[in-house]
């Protein structure tokens, strides 16, 4: 294991997004590069509206990723993102949503989220490597609302930290999602690589 | 397509969730039987087996409570027919009682107990370390640490259950049954017909004069058991330094990534046990000779660590075993306090710490879906009842009735404990209790809380709250429900007949969103004594929409008329409304139409879906 080169991608969203099938579609793309792949999730109650996090890791044998400990962070969420940072490693990439999908203490007024502003400048000062798009609405722009997930995949194979391109994402996407859903999943793909070079 | 995990051949590698891998693995280690009681991180073998139970070769069967669920895998495996029997670790206490005689029995057929522990208590009420049940009941274990051994060793585990007559425990952890890794396949071949129960009182029936020579044999089975650990591919030493790390499970992986991250393998003897108990006394000794010192990484409880222990003092060895004075006793590791605690032992200094601050941030706790049925009864108690009501609580979605501004939750303790320990409370206090519970627990247990409660003249309101699934798992069935993602239930019970068959005379069945009415029977048996029961009937919305193929036809929206007073959002807290400007909204892509709200606020109304 220790002649491939270790990443260790961190992933959260709120319950209900599609973390976990974006999750599993990355796996599955690592797998179909020859990579030694391991992923996790935790979600328990998640489901009814709380967070999940799960992992993707290349080379390592572990699904956990502990703080400060991860090379790149997802966020599906821009609040999550927040709360996530303490597992990105110095200098990590991180790929945030800017749509806030606010939790109730938050919908009834009782608490406010930060402003994105502020978390950009959190992660800033973890990682001057951040890319941030409107994944809800790159997502009914390809189609349906849960493809922006694919699209901001499409945007970390983009980046450059992944020992693959998005033309390994786009095969995964041919080769694992129904048929139906395809088309729009590949559109996010793309529309997911055009925002990182935006 | 079929489905892969039915393939009958071996070669391919999928990409395999932790339990569907076990799944696999007890297929090729040809499953006959299967039992269970879904419960998180367990329930996705059970809900694996069931999907594909139309096409496989096995009887699979969701058993009312874990107790049952053993007993009746019990009985398969007399008959000779090779079995999995899964729950979550607490279910285990709830099987406890069959478990322990059952080592006695023993297992003909071969039969693996999947115990899924959750360190970190992600979706548990407490971390209990199963691995304490298999030394003190007298089971051989197995602990996997990646996809590829959860389907190896269920499968090699079905196969030396069967080899020794003696039942197994498959112990795995939430991060071991929730990864996902690629898992090469064998074949799994047709099991062919189970041979057939044959009688043998003196070794099937533990009536004393049986018990004594059983429990003799237990523990000859063991003897057998721990030559094939000392054999075992499972366990395995490499590496030659002076510093020896023993360690099971998922802790392996975690050991595994430390090392590399630290380039540190040269520097120590490490000794991997996948086939953890009965303890491989021979090797663990060669392993604590060769080194200078020990250190044992374990999540929890220090089970091997104490072994080790006792090991070294019955030989005489004066070596120091470090485990739980450096590593925590609670919660789950990571790769980082591992490496860090591999580290100190070898003098290195630790890795840096990630200084970056935990922001301040609002809290994302689980709540009550939109349209949750559990909303319009806990309003609705809340409305009669207020803080006077000691709320009894139960093991399920509605245990979130717990948040604001419902808060209809006050103390839980386990499956089944709402309606006995509300009779408790009630009994010992006076004081007026009110206990929910679930449709599927009160088949799981709440049955015999209520025969109790009746017959001890406790004074309790008991409402079930009859949402047609267990939905907390993710919609199993239950004896309750009409119909199920694979069709229908031939002989759905009646939970008021049942109710009213244990002898309760004040039984009332209300839907609860219809406030009014729930509301009344409330009122009513507020004013009565005794053993009452409101049954709160409506199926969960993500069940309806997934099995009955229903989704409500209208959506609420909050009129212009709105005056800001928040009734809506500060009462009933719909995760579905929220406050902009000053006026209260809906979203309507969340609401699932219950029309709860309309009963709450005449400035909310209703309008046709997508309108
Ligand atoms: S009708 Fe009202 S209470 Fe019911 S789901 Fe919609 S917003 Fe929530
Ligand atoms: S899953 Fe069903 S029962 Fe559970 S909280 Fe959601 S709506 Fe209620």
């Amino acid at each position: 294991m220790s002649d491939v080169k270790k990443v260790r991608i961190f992933m959260t969203g709120v319950g209900g997004q599609g973390t976990l099938t974006a999750t599993t579609l990355l796996a599955q793309t690592v797998l179909a590069q020859g990579l030694p792949v391991t992923s996790g999730e935790i979600h328990g109650m998640a489901q009814r509206g709380g967070v999940v996090e799960s992992t993707v890791l290349i080379g390592c044998k572990s699904p956990k990723i502990g703080l400060g400990e991860a090379d790149i962070l997802i966020g599906f969420e821009p609040m999550e993102t927040m709360r996530a940072l303490p597992y990105l490693k110095q200098g990590g990439l991180v790929v945030s949503s800017i749509e806030f999908m606010p939790p109730l203490a938050v919908a009834m007024g009782k608490q406010e989220c930060p402003a994105i502003d502020d978390i950009k400048k959190a992660v800033s000062a973890c990682t001057d490597k951040a890319y941030y798009m409107a994944n809800q609405t790159i997502g009914l722009e390809a189609g349906a609302v849960q493809s922006g997930n694919v699209a901001m995949l499409g945007a970390v194979c983009a980046a450059g930290d992944l020992p693959f391109g998005p033309e390994a994402l786009e095969a995964a996407i041919k080769a694992n999602l129904p048929e139906k859903i395809q088309a729009v999943n590949l559109k996010a793909l793309e529309l997911g690589v055009a925002a990182l070079n935006a | 397509m079929a489905n892969p995990l039915l393939n009958e051949k071996g070669g391919d590698t999928h990409l395999l969730l932790g339990n569907e891998a076990i799944v696999r693995g007890a297929l090729e280690g040809g499953l006959q039987v299967a039992t269970c009681y879904p419960g998180t991180p367990s329930s996705e073998v059970p809900d694996t087996l069931y999907k594909l139970s139309p096409g496989g070769k096995y009887y699979f069967e969701y058993s009312v409570n874990e107790k049952v669920a053993l007993e009746v895998a019990a009985g398969a495996t007399l008959a000779g027919a090779a079995t999995l029997c899964t729950m979550k670790h607490v279910g285990v206490n709830v099987a406890a009682d069959p478990l322990f005689t059952l080592c006695y029995v023993g297992a003909p057929g071969g039969l693996v107990l999947l115990s899924a522990d959750d360190p970190g208590c992600h979706s548990s009420q407490n971390e209990q370390d199963n691995r304490i049940y298999a030394r003190s009941a007298g089971m051989p274990v197995f602990e996997p640490s990646t996809a590829q051994e959860a389907k190896d060793m269920a499968r090699d585990g079905l196969k030396l259950s069967r080899k020794h007559g003696q039942p197994l425990l498959l112990r795995t952890t939430t991060r071991v049954n929730h990864l996902r890794g690629p898992v090469e396949f064998g074949p799994a071949p047709d099991p062919g017909k189970v041979e057939g129960f044959k009688r043998n009182p003196s070794k099937y029936v533990p009536i004393p004069a049986f018990a004594r020579p059983m429990h003799l044999a237990l523990m000859e089975r063991m003897e057998a058991l721990r030559e094939e650990a000392e054999n075992s591919e499972y366990n395995t030493v490499t590496g030659s330094g002076k510093l020896g790390i023993a360690c099971s499970g998922i802790s392996r992986a975690y050991v595994a990534d430390a090392l590399d991250n630290a380039g540190l393998a040269d520097k120590v003897t490490l000794f991997e046990l996948g086939f953890s108990y009965p303890l491989p006394e021979k090797k663990c000794l060669d392993f604590i000779k060769s080194v200078d010192k020990v250190l044992v990484v374990e999540e929890l409880e220090p089970v091997l660590e104490n072994d080790l222990r006792v090991l070294a003092q019955k030989n005489k060895l004066d070596i120091e075993i470090l485990g739980k004075d450096v590593l925590p006793r609670h919660g789950e590791f990571t790769v980082t306090l591992v490496e860090n605690a591999i580290r100190e032992q070898l003098g290195e200094a630790p890795v840096a710490a990630c200084d970056c601050p935990l922001p301040e941030l609002p809290m994302r706790p689980p709540n009550l879906c939109a349209g949750c049925p559990h909303r319009g009864t806990y309003f609705a108690a809340r409305k009669v009842f207020g803080d006077d009501a000691v709320y009894s609580s139960d093991i399920g979605c509605y245990t979130l009735g717990i948040l604001p501004p419902l808060q209809t939750a006050d103390f839980l303790i386990c499956m089944g404990s709402s309606i006995s320990a509300g009779g408790g409370v009630a009994q010992a206090s006076g004081q007026t209790v009110v206990a929910f519970i679930g449709d599927s627990t009160y088949f799981h247990s709440g049955l015999t809380g209520v025969a109790n409660a009746v017959f001890n003249s406790h004074d309790v309101l008991l409402v079930i709250l009859d949402n047609r699934t267990t939905a907390m798992t993710g919609h199993q069935p239950n004896p309750g429900v009409d119909k199920t993602v694979i069709g229908e239930n031939d002989h759905p019970l009646d939970i008021e007949a049942s109710v009213r068959g244990l002898g309760v005379t004040e039984v009332r069945t209300v839907n609860p969103f219809n406030q009014k009415k729930t509301l009344a029977a409330f009122e009513e048996l507020k004013a009565l004594k005794g053993v009452r029961v409101l049954i709160a009937k409506e199926p969960c919305p993500l069940y309806s929409r997934r099995v009955y193929k229903k989704v409500a036809p209208q959506v609420a929206y909050v009129a212009d008329s709105c005056a800001g007073r928040f009734d809506c959002l500060d009462k009933l807290a719909c995760p579905a409304m929220f406050k902009e400007g000053g006026k209260a909204a809906v979203n309507p892509i969340l609401c699932n139409g219950c029309m709860l709200c309309l009963q709450v606020c005449g400035h909310i109304k209703a309008k046709k879906r997508g309108s």
